[in-house]
């Protein structure tokens, strides 16, 4: 989609090209521009500076202070140290939430990944409507989450839906999709899969879109394989942007919350828990506010790093 | 990939010249493939759609206690009637349409100093957005739970709006300057010789020339606050005040969920999203942040 234009932002940044610095402009009128520049992006930037601290920086300092306090909603509490995060990094709940996230952002990211990249492959050979298809297919990443869970509970809730009656009228049996702690975990990822491919599938398409065809033909001549082709030149030359795509479905995966709240509440018995349920419960059922925190800090620490990570991979890439 | 592109310039000329046999030989193939294509893409379309069938038919389909027969209108009318739908809808229609003005508004000019700013603070300003967007909003719900209490934005349209707007403003910053990145910086140089200001230039020039930029970031932000349900869940606490997201999930509370009408506003929720996606998805950017990463 943007990949056009960013090829030219691209290049223009490997020029290091700033405002009026490309030589046409005399250089005494440069640096009255700059200053001037420099004065207008300061103003420029100020709103956005102001919401970042109000939003995001201040809430960061004092989520940490809570998280070191016995406080609740209403007071801080004492200072007690890493009391809070001892507490929760001992508790089996944690461990088991944390076991869950994993899982779920594993499926979660290959699945819709190997879901979108087939789709992806599929639409770019020419099929008769084939871009209706493509807008068809993105409707469950369009589609509120609110509205497709509830769509999705309707289907296979109770042992009457219509998925589970499906499965009795077929005589398999009337599968518990959400009562049963390994059904629910593997719907709950399911639903996830769902909702997330078209995401998948608009990278990969757009990743694919920009790939030489005559490269293939060339590959052809050599004698090269479907296959070969696919592992040996398609993926390679996708690869940038499959990173990309899993990284940060990595990050929607691990920050989830409506997906799985609103599908199984993070039940039966906490077997669909991720991190960000067990934390939202904590606060605001347990009404354990440190604890709680704590969780959510111990996450956002962790996020942190795998994204100043691809922060800096990206923009290595970028000057290559 | 560019040097890809430029390795073999003349392979593709070359490969075209006398290809007319095999080529038709391959196309009788391809078009045989061609529906089977169709046939395998069809089944897939349709096992994907069937939530969003299910919900459509049920919205229509008379509710337990109706004389109706056939399709009806009689559940959308209900939940209207009988509940706070009509609320709910301009409550979400505020909340959301404000924080798509004021991100476009917050965003656009930040952008502009990414796009353009080559100081190490500028590109430090950048990573913090970056790592920002990555965080849970959970981690900074409580702590911003206690603050808006004590200014009385709990259960309050615009506490939630302000929200919004500071999730929102990490990645549609990023896919503004994304956007900016494109425009060449030339043009911008054009008007500074005669005589217009940096700031000028930004309005003039820039600005005037990035629809595209900015209805994508419109749209992501338009989602994100029509979608969103864990700051809904956390700051509102009155049926009055509830948005949609809300509202939906305020029927399965009650004993036995009322289908029909669960379903009658569930089609009303997500009509605003697929009209946008059905006309503007040109402007289309799956998950906002992706396609300026892709991008930048």
């Amino acid at each position: 989609m943007s990949s056009t234009t960013a090829q030219s932002g691209l290049a223009r940044a490997r020029r290091g090209l700033a405002p009026g610095g490309s030589g046409t402009v005399p250089g005494k009128r440069k640096s009255k521009l700059s200053a001037q520049a420099t004065r207008t992006f300061f103003w420029l930037l100020l709103p956005s500076v102001v919401l970042l601290v109000l939003i995001h920086g201040y809430p960061l300092v004092y989520a940490a202070v809570q998280a070191t306090h016995d406080g609740n909603l209403l007071q801080t509490g004492n200072f007690i140290g890493g009391e809070n995060f001892a507490t929760v990094l001992t508790s089996p709940a944690f461990w088991k939430a944390a076991q869950f996230t994993l899982w779920f952002t594993i499926v979660g990211v290959f699945g819709s990944w190997l879901v979108g990249l087939g789709l992806a492959l599929l639409l770019r050979t020419k099929i008769p409507a084939g871009n209706t298809f493509k807008v068809l297919l993105l409707l469950p990443w369009v589609v509120p989450i609110v509205v497709s869970s509830t769509a999705w509970n309707w289907l296979v809730a109770t042992p009457d839906s219509l998925i589970p009656s499906m499965f009795r009228n077929l005589g398999l049996g009337t599968p518990l999709f959400l009562a049963d702690p390994t059904l629910a975990s593997i719907t709950v990822m399911v639903f996830k899969v769902w909702v997330s491919f078209p995401f998948m599938m608009m990278m990969t398409s757009a990743a694919l879109a920009s790939v030489d065809e005559t490269v293939y033909e060339a590959a052809s001549m050599d004698g090269a394989s479907r296959w070969q082709q696919f592992t040996q030149i398609t993926l390679p030359l996708i690869a940038r942007s499959t990173y990309i795509s899993w990284i940060l479905m990595t990050i929607f995966c691990v920050n989830d919350f409506p997906t799985i709240y609103l599908l199984t509440g993070g039940g039966p018995v906490s077997a669909t828990t991720s991190l960000v349920v067990l934390a939202y419960r904590t606060v605001f059922q347990d009404f354990a506010t440190g604890p709680g925190v704590a969780i959510a800090f111990l996450m956002t620490m962790t996020l942190v790093v795998i994204s100043v990570i691809l922060y800096r991979q990206i923009r290595k890439s970028s000057v290559e | 990939m560019s040097a890809v592109l430029h390795a073999h310039p003349e392979s593709g000329p070359a490969l075209g010249i006398d290809e007319g046999k095999p080529r038709r030989v391959l196309s009788e193939v391809g078009m045989r493939g061609r529906w089977w294509r169709f046939v395998l893409i069809l089944a897939i379309t349709a096992v994907v759609l069937v939530p969003i069938l299910v919900t459509v038919i049920l919205a229509f389909t008379p509710g337990p206690n109706s004389t109706a027969t056939g399709l009806t209108f009689e559940n959308l009318s209900n939940v209207f009637s009988k509940t706070l739908a009509a609320t709910w809808l301009k409550n979400s229609l505020i909340t959301t349409l404000a924080t798509v003005l004021v991100s476009v508004a917050v965003a656009a000019p930040a952008g502009y100093v990414l796009s353009r700013g080559r100081s190490k603070a500028v590109s430090g300003y950048s990573l913090l957005l970056f790592v920002m967007q990555s965080l849970p909003i959970i981690t900074s719900v409580v702590p911003l739970f206690i603050l808006f209490a004590g200014m009385g934005l709990v259960d309050n349209l615009m506490g939630l709006t302000i929200i919004y707007v500071g999730s929102t403003m990490t990645v549609a910053t990023w896919m503004m300057a994304a956007y900016f990145d494109s425009i060449p910086i030339s043009l911008e140089e054009a008007s500074w010789i005669d005589g217009c200001s940096v700031f000028g230039s930004f309005t003039k020039v820039v600005l005037r020339n990035s629809l595209p930029g900015v209805l994508s970031t419109a749209i992501f932000a338009f989602l994100l606050a029509w979608n969103d349900y864990l700051v809904a869940i956390v700051f509102l606490r009155s049926n009055e005040i509830f948005t949609l997201p809300m509202g939906v999930q305020s029927f399965f509370q009650q004993n036995a969920t009322d289908w029909t009408s669960v379903m009658a506003l569930a089609v009303v929720m997500m009509l605003p999203p697929v009209i946008v996606f059905a006309t503007l998805n040109k402007y289309f950017s799956v998950g906002g942040i992706g396609g300026s990463l892709a991008g930048r």
